[in-house]
């Protein structure tokens, strides 16, 4: 069949498509409103046309015709493709399920991951923690007089007036700086797991001797109190966040050392996939540190026991959380 | 195969032929969004500066956003497109031809620290060179691809009415080549089309102006039109 044939044979049914496409494709919400008033191709009708069609550009193609026609037919069939293949849309209102029960499953299933993240940033803040203690000028080859002064100056016990945790700045002001600073840490600290875990490895490590040392300056010097007042609280879901994010990180290293028995290729989408998930939840995680750290760590009147009973609360749901949450849940909600 | 060219067979088993996007023109796009976000981001200054403190506060919001979360938003809500990727005709979808998911979108743009490294997205421009459909690493781990976006072609009207058989039978591949020589060279120059033409000279048996008027009609033939 000649070219100008085949066009004429089967035009009506490209516009009628064309038609469909531009009517009925572009969102669910507006087809459904105005499902009434539509009178060309039904919907039911579509998988069948969109079948057909891509038999006639599997013709034009073998039969050689024009790239006008074959680019057209294409573009066609790429539009109804994209409607019939693809990712379903988020379920919203699942995201509280997701964060309460599809989440902790998700860390527990890569729990070899995690337990390695928590290794490489709880032991060197001990061990660096320890060692402050035990030869007092270490901190300062970790870090220069300058910034000792500073730390010292934010956690001053001789000086009551001052919020804790602060040089200067607002509640809101601080909030605002946290949720930049630490979210941009939790996902570099996510990604840089793609160089074979390497990028996830160092900045564990060097978070956990930073902190740590941090942590055992103040202690050394006697500014230990307004100190550990202040990162009570927040520091179980940040620092949960950050061992969560480099364990996503070691488990995308991990599918690129050893993709197992899928192609690299497959290894690396389906870590990618996990850990973005997992991303999604330590952003989540942050947001709420990054809040309680702004509003709540840097009230310095409130008495002691309160704040160290916070912090237990807030260390024990943390965990429970991690533990406990989904465990009676089919494993095919796990996901949202 | 010089094409970039990224052949997803769908499930109805015919070949769905997308175009890759190579990195300059994605180097463009970036820089345009960039600039979208400066300006954002200059604006919000202003605007924001008149709180004072607090405002700070929410400016670091507001760049956190603009930061990590503009271009997951616009490709997951906006078909795959930022505004720079829009401007210069270039589209994010999922690697087998589908509209990018919000995971996807989330996991190509967290992986942009990767691409950056060490410095100017140097690693992301030698995997997007070495790989055939120019990826980046973060569309690697995603499964997505930038493509261009396909240009409606519209038909041509015929040069001339009238219909030629060829003197010989022609091949396939020889047939495809002179339709083509019928719907392109209308925007060539009239000195342009007679030199191509006068490559046929075995089959048309004319030099000039008439060997390209004789294309056309035997174009004219093949295509159907009498």
């Amino acid at each position: 069949m000649k070219q100008e044939h085949f066009v004429q044979r089967h035009q009506p049914e490209w516009i009628a498509f064309e038609h469909w496409l531009d009517a009925r494709g572009e969102s669910a919400r507006k087809a459904r409103a105005e499902r009434r008033n539509w009178h060309g191709l039904s919907d039911a009708d579509m998988p069948s046309r969109y079948r057909r069609l891509c038999q006639q550009l599997a013709l034009a193609r073998r039969r050689g015709y024009s790239p006008v026609v074959t680019d057209r037919l294409q573009a066609l069939m790429h539009r109804g493709h994209g409607l019939l293949y693809r990712t379903p849309a988020p379920h919203w209102r699942r995201a509280a399920q997701f964060l309460l029960a599809g989440f902790p499953r998700l860390v527990r299933a890569e729990r070899g991951c995690m337990l390695a993240s928590f290794a490489l940033f709880w032991i060197p803040l001990v061990v660096i923690f320890a060692a402050i203690q035990w030869q007092p000028e270490l901190s300062s080859s970790l870090f220069d007089p300058a910034q000792l002064m500073q730390f010292e100056r934010m956690y001053d016990p001789a000086d009551p007036a001052r919020k804790l945790g602060r040089d200067s700045g607002t509640d809101v002001a601080m909030f605002g700086h946290y949720v930049w600073n630490n979210v941009s840490i939790g996902f570099r600290t996510f990604a840089s797991g793609l160089i074979a875990g390497i990028g996830s490895i160092v900045v564990l490590i060097v978070n956990g001797v930073m902190i740590g040392g941090v942590a055992g300056h103040l202690q050394a010097v006697g500014h230990g109190d307004p100190f550990w007042r202040f990162v009570a609280a927040h520091s179980a879901p940040e620092l949960t966040a950050i061992v969560i994010a480099g364990g996503a990180g070691l488990r995308l290293g991990l599918s690129l050392i050893a993709p197992g028995q899928r192609r690299r290729a497959d290894a690396l989408v389906e870590g990618g996939r996990r850990g973005a998930l997992l991303c999604v939840g330590v952003l989540a995680m942050l947001v709420f540190a990054a809040f309680v750290e702004a509003f709540w760590s840097s009230i310095a009147w409130m008495p002691a026991w309160i704040k160290y009973t916070v912090g237990g609360v807030l260390w024990t749901l943390t965990a429970a959380w991690l533990l406990l949450g989904g465990r009676n849940l089919p494993p095919e909600d796990a996901a949202p | 195969m010089l094409d970039t060219y990224r052949e997803v067979v769908t499930p109805e088993g015919v070949a769905l032929h997308l175009p890759a996007a190579g990195p300059v023109p994605r180097a463009l796009a970036w820089l345009i969004d960039f600039l979208v976000r400066a300006g954002v981001m200059m604006a919000m200054g202003m605007f924001l500066g008149a709180f004072g403190r607090a405002g700070a506060g929410f400016y670091a919001v507001a760049m956190f956003l603009v930061y990590w979360f503009y271009p997951i938003v616009f490709e997951a809500m906006w078909n795959g497109r930022t505004p720079g990727k829009r401007s210069m005709g270039l589209r994010v979808i999922a690697a087998n031809g589908a509209p990018v998911g919000w995971l996807a979108a989330f996991t190509r743009n967290l992986l942009r620290v990767v691409d950056m490294l060490p410095l100017a997205y140097a690693a992301g421009l030698v995997s997007s060179l070495v790989d055939p459909w120019g990826r980046r690493l973060g569309d690697m781990v995603a499964g997505t691809l930038v493509v261009h976006d396909a240009r409606p072609r519209e038909p041509q009207p015929a040069a001339v009415d009238t219909a030629l058989a060829p003197s010989i039978a022609l091949r396939p591949y020889e047939q495809v080549a002179l339709v083509a020589f019928a719907e392109r060279a209308p925007r060539l120059s009239e000195a342009r089309q007679a030199e191509l033409a006068d490559l046929a000279e075995p089959l048309t048996g004319a030099r000039g102006t008439a060997a390209v008027t004789r294309l056309y009609r035997m174009a004219n033939w093949l295509l159907g039109r009498r």
